[in-house]
């Protein structure tokens, strides 16, 4: 599905270099849920935005479905319609309504009408609990509503990968069992997921396999079993001391 | 209402504050001795135009038929010819088969005519008007171009903001009037609007690119993956909620564009200001009419304000 060959992303400003992802390979499999976690600054996000062509790569492989992101003639406005991604501040689209928000993308790029749109929007929302706020504004949502509102636009393109940043960080603590429920729900409907948390307890029961990151390298991988009883190397050791 | 009962000392202080102001006024116009003569201000609004009509040669009238207010006259002249004439009736002053030599008044037609303040109040209006539309265009083109990725788009968009807003308005019209109005042959009206909407074009795009610089990185970024190109983005996200936030200083650009067109009156557009320079020639009612220019300049502004502020109380549901 996904597949990163030596993913490397350096940021160069001020006058300093900054490898915020460096030399990162692996393989995610369709219907594979992949959590990312590391501490902060350890090039998650950027690895994450990677995976979408919202960063361009200075260096090595994206393969999405066979398609190379790197390559110069990939039309990146196609492949980002099969890759949904939800952000840690939502990101809706304020002057629109929430039906709006999730009738728009589908109806300028998906080319459906407003109609099929309509009721595509409609199926989320009432997915996500929300069916009732179509006409609100973004604004006068709740936290965890918002979020739950931009998972239901990125799920109306009907993506193939849903990567997620950190969708709850932003959250009140009691809103963020809501949005994790949502997710869950997805992973169980056999989304491939790649989700970088803070959630430990999100990772544990619902990814299938667990990425640690730190300094924009991939230090460990494995399944959440092996990750959280015997890690092998000593930063995942020290991080998961700090977390825990 | 209540805080007006609080305040209404302050609202009393305010208003004698102005009749103080007033009173000054008029003390000082008794010493340099001015008669003011108000009541020859409304006849540069709208008059009441006579047409007199005279026969051009000797003849005889043969019928007068009346209907209502209007009465035709009909004349045979020395050629044989007959010619009808049609006037007020209250106006006739010949009888049938009457004599009549060549010049001879037979009657009037009145009617109201635009005086020259308010045709002045027009050509400004419209001159402005065209021109902040073509002026929104070129600052809504200008600005994208000095946010966009190519470089000497980038570069002559940045030349051109710096250019205009580095020179006087005054100047520029002069120069777009005789040098580009020489060089391409266009006409007066045509350079004056030019120059305006050159001149706005220059501010609106530094306002355009600042309010697409103000919508925060998310939102193109959660534009973009959706799948939209950048330009599905900027139209349907990006440029709607900077346009929400530029209307305010957009709108100024605009009032400052009604009242910088009053410049255009020195290459000849009688526009309002050309108007009352041009009354006050013939009237000698300086003070009058240039309170009376002064004020209309302020019912054009007062009233654009107005309208700004119900679109922006439209636009204010979703925040
Ligand atoms: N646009 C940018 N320009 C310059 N440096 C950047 C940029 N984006 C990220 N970085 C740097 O890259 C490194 C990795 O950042 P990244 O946001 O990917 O970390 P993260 O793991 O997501 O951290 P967090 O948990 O705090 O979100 C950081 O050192 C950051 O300062
Ligand atoms: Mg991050």
């Amino acid at each position: 599905m996904i597949k990163t060959i030596d993913l490397k992303k350096t940021f160069i400003g001020r006058g300093q270099t900054v490898h915020a992802v460096d030399g990162v390979s692996t393989h995610i499999k369709p219907g594979e849920v992949v959590v990312v976690i590391g501490p902060s600054g350890s090039g998650k996000s950027t690895y994450l935005r990677c995976l979408n062509g919202l960063e361009e790569l200075t260096s090595g492989h994206i393969y999405i479905d066979g398609v190379d992101l790197a390559h110069r003639k990939t039309d990146l406005n196609k492949i980002r319609r099969e890759v949904g991604m939800v952000f840690q501040q939502f990101n809706l689209f304020p002057h629109k309504t929430v039906i709006e928000n999730l009738v728009l993308a589908q109806k300028v790029v998906r080319k459906r009408s407003t109609a099929d749109a309509e009721k595509k929007a409609r199926a989320l929302l009432s997915k996500v609990g929300i069916a009732e706020k179509e006409q609100e504004y973004p604004i006068r949502l709740s936290g965890g509503q918002q979020q739950r509102v931009a998972i239901a636009r990125a799920l109306a393109m009907d993506p193939k990968v849903m990567l997620f940043d950190e969708p709850t960080s932003a959250l009140d603590p009691e809103m963020v069992g809501e949005v994790l429920e949502v997710m869950k729900q997805l992973a169980r409907e056999g989304m491939t997921m790649v989700v970088v948390t803070h959630e430990m307890g999100f990772a544990r029961e619902v990814a299938d396999r667990v990425l640690f990151m730190d300094h924009g390298k991939l230090v460990e991988e494995g399944t959440p079993e092996h990750f959280f009883t015997a890690p092998r190397e000593e930063r995942a050791r020290l991080f998961l001391k700090q977390v825990l | 209402m209540n805080s007006f009962r609080k305040d209404w000392c302050w609202h009393l202080l305010t208003a004698l504050v102005l009749v103080g102001m007033g009173y000054g006024l008029w003390v000082a116009t008794g010493k340099v001795d001015y008669t003011w003569r108000w009541n020859r201000v409304p006849q540069y609004f709208v008059y009441h135009n006579e047409d007199a009509k005279r026969v051009p040669y000797d003849g005889r009238v043969v019928e007068i038929e009346t209907a209502g207010d209007t009465t035709t006259v009909t004349v045979r002249d020395r050629f044989d010819e007959e010619e009808t004439y049609r006037i007020d009736s209250d106006t006739l002053r010949v009888s049938e088969n009457e004599d009549l030599f060549a010049g001879d008044h037979i009657g009037s037609v009145f009617n109201w005519q635009v005086g020259p303040l308010l045709h002045g109040l027009w050509v400004t209006l419209w001159i402005s008007f065209v021109a902040s539309i073509i002026g929104l265009v070129i600052g809504l083109m200008t600005g994208l171009c000095r946010i966009g990725r190519n470089v000497t788009l980038r570069q002559l968009s940045t030349l051109y903001v710096e250019l205009i807003r580095g020179t006087p308005l005054l100047v520029q019209i002069f120069i777009v009037y005789f040098f580009f109005g020489t060089v391409l042959n266009i006409d007066r009206i045509a350079a004056g609007i030019c120059a305006l909407a050159i001149f706005a074009g220059a501010y609106v795009a530094e306002i355009i690119r600042a309010g697409i610089q103000s919508i925060p990185r998310g939102q193109m970024e959660a534009a973009k993956s959706l799948g939209m190109t950048t330009t599905q983005a900027m139209v349907h996200i990006i440029l709607p909620q900077a346009f929400k936030r530029t209307l305010p200083p957009l709108a100024g650009q605009f009032i400052s564009l009604i009242k910088d067109s009053s410049l255009v009156s020195v290459i000849a557009i009688t526009d309002l200001t050309k108007s009352g320079r041009e009354v006050i020639t013939s009237t000698f009612a300086t003070f009058e009419i240039w309170f009376v220019v002064a004020l209309l300049y302020f019912l054009l502004t007062a009233s654009l304000s107005q309208v700004i502020a119900w679109v922006e109380r439209r636009l204010a549901i979703s925040d």
